[in-house]
């Protein structure tokens, strides 16, 4: 009270949740993937930072996409990566995509009555050599696609995926049929068109775009090797190998 | 019978004598005979509205006068007659212009304008408590479906359609003088110089810009039309100015 | 839940070369109970505009009632047929009268304007609930599928588009739009005008 008396109850809260925008994606292909997010960090109508990513190569066949309450987000990526190395000192090996997804599935379950507040997507390449993606939920449901959007966009960006991936609506010139994966530049020029589009139209989308790309081992880079702004972040060029593109989007 | 020594003036409402005719409104249209001449003239790419304003003494400061009025910036309206009750037209003309303005975002065509003006002069021939509005007007304006048009509208509430003509003192002679001038297909400026020497018949007095008021509708070209509206307001270029003092001293000078 | 989420239903209108396109699913429902699958939404104006009405389902018959009588009395009382510019203006003056009582529906204009030379521009608009116009360039959308709508065209739509090329883009919008909106879908209706005739299509989707 301001006369310092103690004569009402009070009540005080503390909100230990945000949400700070921002769009993730990932697709995969038949023996790549692709994961990209916008790079605006924003609370309500102000935009915290134009360059904060959301997409973090965990080892060199596997990406992990982030989106929602962003200091949950990082402290998410920083305890699977923690989880990474202590496997990698066990096993002299990297972990299998597979079995990273069912320990981010068993990470967020272990959060059930305090979630993560996180969207997650996982892209990589599998043991057989196989694009993947896996889609998780808050408290650790998830599933295997072949593509998948999060974020404050995903009801802009998710039906234009269902179109131009698994061709919904769409109906195959007679005597053939939809292919199953689609060619890399193909894939990349959808991902670009689903950002500008959702930077278009959601405020809290836009600034910048990052877009990982994960080649399975022996893939050449044909399909991006003529851009500009890739950088490889693979530790060794032999077995799988990850890179990312850094494009602009718009910043108003 | 209503008492007070006006007779059969008295009435406040109008009513049929017994042939047929309402009395009160041939008594305004001999309101609108003994008012100055106006006249409209409708030309190939336009339309000219003018009138006479002389002042009954030289003290009057006539530069407050006003006779030639516009409605909206595609209308503009002369009468003659009774010039409290044109003053009282134009305000409510104006008020219906912008009411069709604020429901479908643009003006009224001339004949919707038309309208509205003829039923609030009708209404003033059936209504309690009044008496008919003792003017009649030139409506002119223009519109993109209908193009340039002139009507007249009488104190009866009956409005028409004219090519030319001219309303109050000099009416028969300027009809006379109009219909022997008039041919389709005359320019604006040559209108208005016809509006100009049908006005100097029967003008008492020097005819100069401070005695006359005239109004010009102008057609827009095909070009400023397909421009469009005026950046940043929305709105399309007016179609019905005044003549200023100089552009009419102009006009008299030739 | 939102009054305007209560029937369900999307519209979308789109601009091509010399010809426009306005389209909306077929649902009506309660909450999440559909009830209907062949629920107007778009209604003919004039030979060469229609008038798409997203919304709660008793304020879109309300409204077409509405729209009808005001564009039966101004085709009388004018001596010719509303223009889709006037008519947008007609019904956000119309919204706008109820500001503080609202009819629960977000209006979508789709035509061809005739302009001053004679020929014909198409034209497409959209107001909110209250009657604030948008005149946009490219498309328009409501209702509940909106936010997917505006994704997904902003992915297909480009300028200058044949009619026919027109037809499969708003088609492939709405199509893929509504079958991520739980509130729209079961099937859904085109309409294509160009300045002498409009094609109607009805479109088979996703029932469920």
């Amino acid at each position: 009270m301001p006369d310092g008396s103690f004569a009402h109850p009070q009540e005080r809260q503390f909100n230990p949740y945000s949400e700070n925008g921002g769009t993730i994606l990932a697709i995969a292909g038949a023996d790549f993937t692709v994961v990209a997010g916008d790079t605006r960090q924003s609370e309500g109508y102000s935009i915290q930072t134009r360059y904060a990513p959301k997409v973090f190569k965990l080892t060199d066949r596997a990406v992990l996409a982030v989106n929602g309450f962003a200091a949950d987000g990082n402290m998410f990526v920083k305890k699977v990566k923690q989880r990474l190395e202590w496997y990698r000192h066990a096993h002299a090996k990297d972990m299998p995509l597979r079995a990273i997804a069912r320990l981010i599935q068993t990470m967020l379950y272990a959060q059930r009555f305090f979630p993560y507040y996180v969207y997650n997507i996982l892209g990589g390449i599998e043991e057989d050599g196989s694009g993947a993606v896996y889609s998780f939920d808050p408290v650790g449901s998830y599933e295997r696609e072949a593509c998948r959007a999060a974020g404050a966009a995903q009801a802009l960006v998710q039906p234009f995926l269902d179109n131009q991936i698994y061709f919904k609506n769409q109906q195959p010139p007679a005597g053939s049929s939809h292919p199953v994966h689609l060619p890399l530049p193909d894939v990349l020029s959808i991902v670009i068109d689903s950002f500008t589009g959702a930077t278009e139209r959601h405020i809290e989308v836009g600034d910048g775009l990052e877009i990982f790309v994960i080649l399975a081992k022996g893939r050449s880079t044909q399909g991006f090797d003529g851009r500009s702004g890739v950088q490889e972040l693979s530790t060794t060029p032999e077995g799988d190998r990850v890179f990312v593109i850094r494009r602009e989007l718009k910043k108003d | 019978m209503a008492s007070g020594g006006g007779g059969a003036y008295s009435y406040s409402l109008t009513v049929f004598s017994p042939s047929g005719k309402l009395v009160q409104i041939e008594h305004a249209l001999a309101a609108v005979s003994s008012g100055t001449t106006s006249l409209g003239i409708k030309a190939s790419n336009g339309i000219v509205i003018a009138t006479e304003r002389k002042s009954s003494s030289i003290l009057i400061d006539d530069a407050v006068i006003e006779k030639v009025a516009v409605i909206c910036p595609n209308i503009g309206i002369v009468y003659s007659g009774m010039g409290p009750d044109f003053r009282v037209l134009v305000t409510r003309a104006r008020k219906s212009a912008q009411s069709y303005w604020k429901i479908h975002g643009e003006y009224p065509p001339t004949k919707i304008l038309t309208q509205e003006i003829a039923n609030i002069m009708q209404q003033a021939t059936h209504s309690g408590g009044v008496r008919p509005y003792g003017v009649s007007l030139l409506v002119a304006g223009w519109d993109v479906n209908r193009g340039p048009m002139l009507y007249q509208v009488d104190p009866s509430g009956s409005f028409w359609a004219w090519k030319a003509s001219a309303i109050g003192k000099n009416m028969v002679n300027a009809k006379t003088f109009l219909e022997k001038r008039y041919n389709d297909d005359i320019s604006l400026e040559d209108a208005v110089h016809t509006a100009l020497l049908t006005l100097k018949e029967g003008f008492e007095g020097q005819m100069t810009e401070k005695t006359i008021e005239i109004g010009v509708v102008t057609v827009p070209s095909e070009a400023e039309l397909e421009e469009g509206k005026v950046e940043g307001t929305g709105r399309y270029k007016p179609t019905f100015r005044k003549l200023s003092e100089e552009e009419i001293r102009d006009y008299l000078a030739l | 839940m939102s009054i305007m989420q209560y029937n369900g239903g999307s519209v979308i209108a789109m601009v091509g070369k010399d010809c426009v396109a306005i389209a909306s699913d077929l649902r009506l429902g309660v909450q999440s109970l559909s009830i209907a699958t062949n629920f107007q939404k778009i209604f003919p104006v004039t030979d060469r505009l229609y008038l798409g009405l997203p919304g709660l389902a008793s304020d879109v018959a309300t409204l077409h009632e509405r729209f009808r009588l005001l564009t039966n009395m101004y085709t009388i009382k004018e001596e010719r047929e509303i223009e889709p510019e006037t008519f947008a203006q007609l019904v956000s003056s119309t919204l706008y009268e109820k500001r503080f009582g609202p009819y629960f529906i977000e209006p979508v204009v789709a035509g061809m304007q005739k302009t001053p030379s004679g020929g014909y521009k198409p034209f497409i608009a959209a107001t909110d609930l209250i009657g604030c116009l948008n005149f946009a360039k490219d498309f328009v959308v409501a209702g509940t599928a909106s936010e997917k709508l505006f994704g997904v065209a902003e992915g297909l739509w480009e300028p200058d588009l044949e009619a026919e090329d027109l037809f499969e883009t708003i088609s492939q919008t709405l199509l893929n739009a509504v079958d991520r909106d739980a509130f729209s879908g079961w099937g859904a209706v085109v309409h294509v005008i160009t300045k002498d005739k409009v094609v109607t299509r009805k479109l088979k989707g996703r029932m469920d």
